[in-house]
């Protein structure tokens, strides 16, 4: 799985094209805490090119939801697609992970 | 140290710094982790440290030629030595020697060449360890699945018209699904709980929720004893930045009811005797992730004939939808036989061979009535 971020004005974008498994799963944490170490608290992953993603990837999403949030952040998903979204309602994690339709709209009102 | 299972490590002995880059290069097209040496002595040292599955080792070096080298790396380790010469005639000697090297390829190579004979290196089946994972990740696999196994629920349970089995098929990486019960006056307890990660991370916190579970037991109130566990748990979890999805229920073996709570799991099945089968629906997010969380219990009423059916998401990551998922679970649980029969069918719905994740499945069904003696009653 590839990722590659870019640094906003008010937010941080992270991309990520592929599965989101067991293998991504450490590269997500390593670009998420490079980027809230850069000074970007408020991350936005986009999730529109990630196809599938396991318990590993939660997890992941769950770690660097973390990280944001101990920095004085927050850390939000957008464009989430299907088998992602299935995956985040089951496990009720939906409630937690606010789910945006694009990038631009997760940080759109603060 | 997900990581250290998936990604392999070289390590480059050559003192011609041109190279050593090139072999770096036409390494790490292959996906490995290259870590490079200009002289034997610190090439060894680089072996011990890194312990990687494969080595290039240039014959002719200042200090300790690439012979000594290899004879010093075969005291302690297994990798898979390439050994690269400019003098074929060299080559030739070596090897007809025991060098302990497992090819020899000439310089100048052709990158190409060089990745054909490492591919075939690693084809080559190599007793043990297994040739993608160091001794290290394989000794703390083998560890960690042992701690697994041993959460599993030794006890056989007794009781009156109910039929409770459970299957689980480890991955080599080790994740962290188990299954408890233990029987009670009034019928049993049952905890079906996922670690989130791999190896002995996932399988100690399996084993601290599994122990956290069963000193709630006495709690007279579900809700109060997972509340009082999930507690306990989250602040074990905080240090370690993971997550447990879990569901616990208790079962009253007389009357058949069944109180449960599920906290982000989500893909546990009522399949009834009749009628069709609905997806016990999750009260909140997993423990671990939110302090103060509650989650709401809830009572299902299980009759003869029907089963409650919980699987790991294992099961679930092998199907496209989870329409097909419900549908091929409800289709298994219906397919007759003992419910250890049931788990079986279960756990072949994420054939081991594409499986990424542990598979696990518990299957609890209230049979027909039995009189004291054993025989049925219809």
């Amino acid at each position: 799985m590839q990722f590659s971020y870019e640094v906003k004005d008010s937010y941080a974008e992270v991309k990520g094209v592929g599965r989101l498994n067991m293998v991504a799963a450490p590269k997500l944490r390593e670009v998420v805490a490079e980027v809230v170490a850069g000074g970007s608290s408020r991350v936005v992953v986009n999730l529109a090119e990630t196809d599938f993603m396991d318990s590993s990837g939660l997890g992941a999403l769950i770690g660097c939801l973390k990280a944001a949030r101990q920095a004085g952040g927050d850390l939000r998903i957008a464009g989430v697609q299907p088998q992602v979204k299935m995956v985040l309602e089951l496990t009720n994690m939906d409630r937690v992970l606010t789910a945006y339709p694009s990038a631009e709209e997760a940080f759109g009102n603060d | 140290m997900s990581s250290a299972t998936v990604q392999r490590r070289a390590v480059v002995i050559e003192d011609d710094d041109d190279i050593r880059g090139l072999l770096a290069v036409v390494l790490r097209q292959l996906d490995f982790d290259v870590v490079e040496a200009a002289d034997g002595l610190s090439g060894v040292e680089s072996v011990r440290e890194t312990q990687p599955e494969l080595v290039t080792l240039d014959v002719n070096m200042p200090g300790i030629d690439g012979i000594e080298a290899c004879r010093r790396l075969r005291e302690f380790s297994d990798a898979y030595i390439v050994m690269l010469s400019a003098r074929t005639a060299e080559l030739d000697r070596l090897a007809g020697l025991d060098t302990g090297a497992d090819d020899y390829l000439t310089k100048p190579f052709s990158p190409k060449e060089l990745q054909a004979r490492v591919r075939a290196l690693f084809r080559r089946s190599r007793p043990a360890p297994a040739p993608a994972e160091d001794q290290r990740v394989s000794d703390e696999n083998t560890r960690a699945a042992a701690v697994q196994q041993s959460l599993l629920p030794g006890e056989k349970l007794r009781l009156q018209e109910f039929d409770v089995a459970g299957a689980f098929r480890p991955t080599r990486s080790v994740g962290g699904d188990f299954y408890d019960w233990y029987q009670t006056p009034d019928g049993m307890h049952l905890t079906f709980a996922d670690a989130m990660g791999k190896g002995m991370g996932a399988a100690l916190i399996a084993a601290t929720v599994r122990a956290v579970m069963r000193s709630v037991a006495d709690s007279p109130d579900i809700a109060d004893a997972f509340a009082s566990a999930s507690t306990t748990i989250t602040s074990d979890l905080d240090q370690s930045g993971s997550f447990v999805t879990m569901f616990h229920a208790r079962l009253d073996s007389a009357s058949g009811r069944l109180s449960y709570i599920d906290a982000g799991h989500g893909l546990a099945l009522h399949v009834p005797a009749a009628g069709p089968a609905r997806r016990l629906v999750s009260a909140g997010p997993p423990v671990g992730i939110l302090e103060d969380q509650q989650w709401a219990a809830a009572d299902l009423q299980l009759e003869p004939g029907d089963s409650l059916v919980i699987v790991s998401d294992g099961v679930l990551d092998a199907h496209d939808s989870l329409e097909a998922f419900m549908h091929n679970v409800e289709k298994a649980a219906r397919g007759g036989g003992t419910s250890e029969d049931v788990c079986a069918a279960l756990l072949e719905l994420a054939p081991a061979a594409t499986a990424e994740d542990d598979v696990t499945a518990v299957v609890v069904r209230r049979t027909a009535s039995t009189t004291t003696d054993g025989a049925l009653l219809h």
